[in-house]
């Protein structure tokens, strides 16, 4: 454990360097969680209510008004996507750096197993994506609760949901450092590994009633995250770090 | 004496095929100097890869320090070696200070201040790795390697893309530091694997060619001596009719002695024909040469 302090600590250092990647890491979040949604929902206040004869999916058997297909439906999407996203483009940049510039060589001469550099790399992202989106995720879920959208028993869960997708996303860019050789196939990965969970999430967020939906959801992350970590496990090597 | 570093029956395969180790068996005994001399694609850097533990050996056996790679003693086998990559890149956002803090955290001692002296990077404390010019890189490696004082060095082209300035700084530490370690210097230069080290292993294609006291491969070559007479001609001739060999050298002939000590009689018959021998100089063999015949063989 005290390799990975040791690394963690030098990771951290680094991030903190990167002031200019650091600010344009605010952008997505800020986007997904505040800009985007919240104008969404003054414009949803004006729209009609949906008719009862309507066939909707089980996921929109419960809800009455567009305050509920918000809160229920459309933000939820914005939470998964913003924590699926957010750790990708964090792994792509730090792992396909390392790579690229070779610095790997550099902590290989090190006593360290590839395990640890690993550990320390995904566990320093998850705490930068944590930083990032959550300042702007309390700055959403503020907002809802004054508009009395969400309760604060939704808003956990809410938060729940994005920490279940921050970590989801964490294990599977360990699969992508694994995988990906450079920028553009990290890219590529990062859709082909990515499109399916958000697809799967849209399809619960559809299928499954009221707010079980939201922990339906982060259970789901979670076994993904599981599959991704046991999937490494069996592939991570030295020599696939490092090629 | 104990080996500190064992290959038996290693042979290492890449996924894509590549046998760049084929049972390859050596073993280096604690304070000896080792060079591993090889073409490009001998094996030379899988085979400081396989020490260091970034890869496993397909097949065989490897230890540092009596542990296997799956032995739990490994770790602090690991803990005993100091290795320099080859050209490793280097962080734009980390400085020298805080490399080596890391490096001491990690091998859990080392004097950071006694090292930074040592090496000279005291300007230098301060400024990111990437900013340093290559000398000062390859030094900080060395440095970081060293730091913990290590029992075994494994040197990966140390000195490889330096300028001849920084390159004979660097080597002058080497020297210094390769005093009572066991170390294994894998290297393209033959000069710096002569001035550095005892024995060489001759790699090729993934195999041993040779593992030898440098003193004992001069043996193998015959001894040469340049040969120079005011007329080429009769000196040629004269040889020729003592049935021997020679290869030119412009003016002068190259001779390959099988007993260096017949050259004084060689050199009173010649002198006896009324060949004017005016110059006759032995020529020590260069591992270069050594190194080529145990290649081309």
């Amino acid at each position: 454990m005290s390799a990975v302090r040791a690394l963690l600590d030098k990771e951290f250092r680094q991030l903190g360097r990167s002031r200019g990647a650091l600010v344009s890491g605010t952008l997505l979040p800020l986007l997904l969680l505040v800009l985007v949604p919240l104008p969404q929902l003054v414009g949803l206040q004006a729209a009609p209510l949906l008719p009862k004869d309507l066939p909707l999916p089980p996921g929109f058997s419960d809800i009455g008004d567009p305050q509920g297909l918000f809160a229920l439906v459309l933000y939820p999407l914005f939470v998964t996507i913003t924590g699926l996203i957010v750790p990708s483009l964090a792994a792509t940049y730090s792992i396909v750096q390392e790579r690229e510039r070779r610095t790997l060589e550099l902590l290989v001469a090190l006593p360290l197993t590839v395990t640890q550099i690993v550990t320390a790399k995904l566990l320093s992202l998850l705490v930068l994506s944590v930083v990032l989106v959550f300042p702007f995720y309390a700055i959403g879920a503020t907002t809802l609760l004054i508009l009395n959208v969400i309760s604060v028993w939704r808003s956990a869960l809410l938060l729940l949901l994005l920490s279940a997708a921050l970590i989801c996303s964490t294990c599977i860019a360990l699969v992508l450092a694994l995988l990906a050789k450079d920028f553009r196939t990290a890219n590529n990965l990062n859709g082909v590994l990515f499109l399916p969970i958000i697809m799967l999430m849209a399809g619960l967020l559809l299928a499954v009633p009221g707010e079980g939906k939201l922990v339906v959801m982060s259970v789901a992350l979670l076994a993904c995250a599981g599959l991704a970590l046991v999937i490494a496990a069996r592939w991570i090597s030295f020599e696939r770090y490092l090629e | 004496m104990a080996s500190a570093i064992a290959f038996e029956s290693a042979s290492r395969r890449y996924r894509n095929g590549v046998l760049a180790l084929d049972a390859v068996s050596f073993s280096i005994e604690e304070g000896a100097r080792t060079c591993l001399l090889g073409p490009n694609g001998a094996g030379k850097s899988t085979a400081i890869r396989l020490l260091q533990g970034a890869l496993r050996p397909t097949s065989g056996r490897v230890t540092l320090l009596g542990a296997t790679l799956d032995d739990p003693l490994h770790e602090q086998a690991r803990r005993r070696t100091g290795i320099v990559p080859q050209r490793p890149g280097m962080y734009p956002d980390l400085t020298v200070d805080e490399h080596l803090t890391l490096a001491r955290r990690l091998y859990g001692r080392g004097d950071i201040e006694a090292t930074i002296e040592a090496f000279g990077l005291g300007p230098h404390r301060a400024k990111t790795l990437a900013s340093l010019s290559g000398g000062f890189q390859r030094r900080l490696v060395l440095a970081t390697a060293l730091l913990s004082q290590p029992e075994v060095l494994l040197l990966d082209e140390p000195t490889v893309g330096l300028d001849p300035v920084a390159s004979h700084d660097v080597e002058a530490m080497l020297r210094d530091a390769m005093r009572g370690r066991t170390t294994l210097l894998c290297t393209h230069d033959l000069a710096e694997a002569e001035a550095l080290c005892e024995d060489v292993i001759i790699l090729r294609d993934g195999e041993v060619l040779l593992h030898q006291p440098i003193a004992m491969l001069r043996g193998r070559v015959k001894a040469r001596v340049r040969v120079q007479a005011r007329s080429p001609e009769a000196l040629r001739g004269a040889l020729a009719r003592r049935g021997l060999t020679w290869t030119e050298d412009g003016d002068a002939v190259l001779l390959a002695l099988d007993a260096p000590r017949e050259m004084p009689d060689l050199l009173r018959g010649l002198l006896a024909e009324g060949v004017d021998v005016f110059a006759s100089t032995p020529l020590s063999v260069t591992l270069e040469e050594i190194f080529l015949e145990a290649v081309r063989q």
